[in-house]
This record gives structure tokens, sequence and C-alpha cells, in this order.
């Protein structure tokens, strides 16, 4: 295919993302420089980077950014450990069995976030199912706090992504050399030896893939927290993405929202950069 | 790895699994029993597993006013549904072309979602399901049309552009939606498209585009490229090869895309909620019932969100397999 073919193909779709991808991005640098409200929005006044400092120096919003980190860093590795130890049992069961497991762990994947947030959060109001087993078992009444919320969101936020990595391991372990496998038991190896030296090894593009992924996710995660906190700030729950949302519609400061828009680019960039330079050099070197 | 045969082995696999299982469905359980109780039995402090099911709140959410033949009117749409469906399930069957079985199909969807508010007093709940089902359709037959034609010639062109294009398309993936969804908002006030149903399919494609065309291409790579070079020694140009040859045999590939496409344009909530006032899509509308003193929010929240799932539960169950195709093959994700 030559280079003018290839340009008449991708046309439509390199037109339709430049249009709204790349223009948007600058235009919300350009945004994050303005004075604007939903009253001033065809008239903002020019402000310079007086928005980008006021949201650093927002107190407010580095303390979302460390809940964030926090939801990453006890979220993420969950979903490795759990994912692949489940896969591994998966990998256990066969035939129609398998189906039946499979199709119901890739339940909480399908369903629509809020909706699974929803369905989450009906277990713990004052008439739900675990409320009710909570104050039996531990004989104390439970209640939505600081606490109680935050460890909500982490628990479904596991409960959310994991599919995703069961499904990714378990593809993963289906590929797997069997005749590695019966020369190492040839050779006397264990079980756990055999997990530790041939099917690790053999995962960790996958594992990376899925580090890559949920990391981002993880940085952006929205959903789930505005059902569960229901933006109530008493919860100190708040996300980088809850907060710009409400910077943007419930304080209407839609300038300094742009501007931290801007800022949680620059953000996850220091993850993304190295990665794009790789891929990069993957993609050259197939060619 | 070969399998354990111990039986303790065995049982803890299960034990295991099922622990697993519960934990992913319970809240499904749950929420579909609270959506068919009454309020007091939903309010009730010692949750009742035992009860007597009730519509109402089915009612109360699809529904202004019950109709005076109304068991008549849902029994009459249930057979409808039945039969549109068995219809797609068993079209391989009958003695007429599959597409002319989908076509007809397809045509009588539509007239019986036009029909229904004209049949039944519906509430406003219909109406966002309406919306979804706009929102989707469109973002998908958009979005794939433009990703194919994308997908197929970043597979085939060689040069530095195409890789430039896929590296430049996987870094927005990753980047937050507020980024682009702020300055939409802006664009949208500025040509007072805001609240409508173009703005919100245009920018749902652009959003979703890199994903589409990353998955796409991986499908076309899949496809020998002789297939194509020997209908072009045959006579046919670049496109008609294209849309003759390449396309009928990618129809798996498309249909594991158009898939994941639907559920990120169905599950959308950030962009709908910033981008319609009024026009909102399912999601948007569901997340009206959480929080709040209104004791109905409880039970409503439950049918709204059992409402929510049936379709997208039905459209799965018809494409399993594209699902784990795409899932394992493709490795990419919304």
């Amino acid at each position: 295919m030559n280079r003018s073919t290839f340009f008449r193909f991708a046309a439509p779709s390199i037109i339709m993302m430049t249009l709204l991808m790349v223009i948007p991005l600058l235009m919300a640098i350009w945004l994050g420089m303005q004075f604007m409200t939903y009253t001033n929005i065809n008239e903002p006044q020019f402000v310079g980077f007086q928005n980008y400092i006021d949201v650093l120096q927002d107190s407010r919003f580095w303390q979302s950014f460390g809940f964030t980190a926090l939801y990453m860093v006890v979220v993420v590795p969950a979903q490795l450990i759990i994912g692949f130890t489940i896969a591994l049992l998966l990998d256990q069961v066969s035939g129609f069995t398998r189906g039946i497991y499979l199709a119901i762990f890739l339940l909480p994947f399908i369903i629509v976030p809020i909706v699974g947030t929803l369905m989450f959060k009906q277990l713990f109001e004052p008439s739900g199912l675990i409320t009710y087993l909570y104050q039996t078992i531990l004989n104390t009444k439970f209640r939505f706090n600081e606490v109680s919320v935050k460890v909500l969101i982490l628990i479904n936020g596991i409960w959310y992504v994991t599919p995703f990595a069961i499904v990714t391991y378990f593809a993963g372990i289906q590929t797997l050399s069997q005749d590695l496998l019966e020369a190492s038991s040839i050779d006397g190896a264990n079980r756990w030896y055999k997990i530790r030296h041939i099917v690790l090894p053999h995962v960790q593009s996958l594992t990376i893939f899925i580090l890559l992924i949920s990391i981002m996710d993880a940085y952006r995660i929205f959903d789930n927290v505005f059902v569960l906190s229901e933006l109530n700030p008493i919860y100190k729950a708040d996300t980088i993405m809850t907060y710009n949302f409400q910077t943007a519609v419930t304080v209407q400061r839609l300038g300094k929202a742009n501007a931290m828009a801007v800022l949680t680019v620059i953000g996850i960039m220091v993850v993304l950069i190295p990665n794009l330079i790789q891929s990069y050099k993957e993609q050259v070197e197939e060619r | 790895m070969e399998k354990i045969k111990s039986p303790v082995g065995r049982v803890f696999i299960h034990v295991v699994l099922i622990s697993f299982a519960i934990y992913s469905l319970m809240p499904f359980f749950w929420t579909t029993l609270q959506s068919f109780k009454n309020l007091k039995d939903a309010n009730s402090r010692t949750p009742k597993i035992f009860f007597t099911p009730t519509w109402e709140n089915y009612q109360e959410l699809w529904l202004r006013s019950m109709p005076e033949n109304g068991a008549a009117i849902a029994y009459f749409l249930l057979l409808a549904v039945v039969i549109l469906i068995c219809l797609l399930l068993f079209a391989e069957y009958i003695p007429i072309r599959n597409g002319v079985v989908y076509a007809v199909v397809a045509v009588a969807f539509v007239v019986l979602l036009w029909g229904i508010p004209r049949l039944v007093d519906t509430s406003k709940f219909y109406d966002y399901f309406i919306n979804t089902i706009i929102v989707t359709v469109g973002t998908v037959v958009v979005s794939i049309s433009i990703g194919c034609l994308a997908g197929y010639s970043l597979a085939r062109y060689a040069g530095l552009a195409a890789v430039f294009i896929l590296i430049a398309a996987l870094g927005f993936r990753a980047l937050p939606r507020l980024a682009f969804i702020l300055p939409y908002y802006w664009i949208g006030s500025a040509t007072n498209l805001l609240d409508t149903h173009l703005l919100v399919i245009l920018t749902l494609v652009a959003v979703n585009q890199p994903f589409t065309i990353w998955m796409l291409r991986s499908f076309f790579m899949e496809i020998p490229k002789e297939l194509e070079q020997a209908a072009m020694v045959d006579g046919c140009n670049r496109l008609t090869a294209f849309t003759r040859v390449i396309m009928p045999i990618m129809w798996p590939g498309i249909i594991s895309t158009a898939l994941f496409t639907l559920l990120l344009a169905y599950n959308e909530f950030l962009l709908v909620r910033l981008l319609a006032q009024t026009n909102w899509t399912l999601p948007v509308a569901i997340s009206r019932f959480t929080g709040g003193e209104d004791p109905r929010h409880l039970t409503l929240a439950a049918a709204s969100a059992v409402s929510a799932t049936i379709p997208i539960i039905v459209v799965i169950l018809f494409f399993q397999k594209n699902l784990v195709k795409g899932l394992a093959a493709g490795a990419v994700k919304g």
C-alpha cells in the first residue's frame, strides 16, 4: 500500500482524532488560563497561569491525589495476585464447570460500572445483607464514615477490575509449553517450583500489560467513587477525577477545572512516555 | 499444568473458586431480590430472603400510569420479544438469506420501541432507555465504519506515518477523559450542540477511536496480504478488494470490536453527564437514584439497576465467544 492510499483510507479517522482529541487537548491548556464560570463562558477573562498555581496550592487537590495513590497501591497489586491465583485454579477445572465459573467471574467486568457499584452499595445500605451480617457477627453497627467508605471503594475497585486480570492470565496459561512442564516433572520439579520458574516467566509480558492498563485506569477512577461517596466531602474520599469534576460542576470554576485536567495529563505522562517510546521501538522493529 | 488429583486438593480448589463466585455474584443476587420487594420488605432491618415478589417497582420505574389492560399488553410485548429473539437465534435454519432475517428483526425492534409509548403511558426512564439505544448504536456504527478503513490501512501500510499514528493513539487512549470533555463542553456551548445526541455520539466516537483502530488493526493483520493482491490481479482496485474480499472474512473481528465499543458507549457516564443536561442515557439516569432521603430510592435504584443490566446480558449471551476472543486476542480494554 502506498502513502497516498494509506492517507485516503485513514483520513476519516485521523480527521476525527485531530478535531476531537488533539485540538481539545490544546484548547484545555488555553481554557486553563481563563477565569471562566458558566455565566461568562462566552467572554472568559485571561488570567495567565493563575489557575495552574491555584491547583498546585490547593490542599484538597493533594488530598485527592493521595487517595488516588492509595487506591492504586492497594487495588493494582490485589488485582494481579487474585487474578493470577484464580486463573491458576480455573486451569485446574475443565469443561462445563470451567465455563460456568468463567461466566460468573466475568459479570462484574461486563456490567455498567455505575450500576455495578450501585448494586454493590445496596449490600451496605441500612437494610442491606452485609450490614446485617456485620451487625450480627461483630455486634457493632455498620456506618458510612471516612474509613468504611474508603474501604468500600477499594473492595469495589478490586471487584470490578479483577475479572480482566483473570481472563488475561487464564488465556496466557493456556499457551504454556506442555513439553517444558513434562520435562520439569521428569526432573522432579514440584508444583511451586513450576509456578515460580515456568508459569510466572511465561506470563511476565501479560503482567506488565495488566500493570500498565490498571495503573492508568486507577489514575482516572471516577464512577465507583461517585456512587459510593456521593461526592460528600465528609468522607474525604475524593480522587483526582472526582475532585476535578466537582471543580467544574459544583464549584463551577471551569478555568481551574481545565487547568487541573491539564496537570493530571502531565502527571500521567511520567508513566506513559517511557512506555510509548518502548512500543514505538517495538512497532518499528516489527515493520 | 497437570491437574491436582488428591481429593483434599480438589475440594480446596472448588472452595476458593466458589467463594470468589459468591464475591462476584452477591451484589447481583441481593439487588435482584430487593427490586422485587415492596417498600416495607426492602427496608426491613433483618434481610428477607423469602417474601411475596411484586412488580410494583418496575411498574413505577417504567410507567407513568398503569393501563387498564396492562397484563394483556405485557404478555403481548413479551411474546413479541421472544419471537424476535427466536428468529435471531434460529436465523440459520430459516430458508431465507440470513441478512434479510436480521434486517426484518431490526425493523421489527425499531417499530416495537416506537410503538410502546403509544400503547402505554411510559415514564421518563423509557426515554432515557431510547436515548441510550440511539447513542450506543450511533457510536458503534460511526466508530466501526471509520475505524475499519483506518485499521485496514494501518495494518497494510509499512511507513513511519502509520507507526506514529498508532503510538499517538495509544497515548491518547491513556489520558484522563476530563481533559477532553471540559473542552467539549466549551465547544458544545459555542456551537449550541449541548444536549444533542450528535455531540455525544461524535465525542464518544473520538474518545473510543484509538481503542477501535488498535483492535481492528490486530484483526486485519491476521488476514494474509496475498488475498487482496490476488483480487487486485483479477481486476479489483484497492477499495473493491477491501469491500468485496477482505470485509466478508473480517466479520468475527468486527463483531468483537463492535461489542467492546458497544459496552464503552453503553457504560459511559462522565461524558454524558457533562454534555447532556436532559437527554440522559441510563447510567446518568440511574446515578440520580443514589443517595437522597427518599426511601423509594432504594427499591427504584434496584429495579433500574436490574433493568439496565438485562439488555447487556442478552447481548453478551449472543456474542459470548466474540467477547472472550476479543479479551484474549486483542489484549486491549477501554
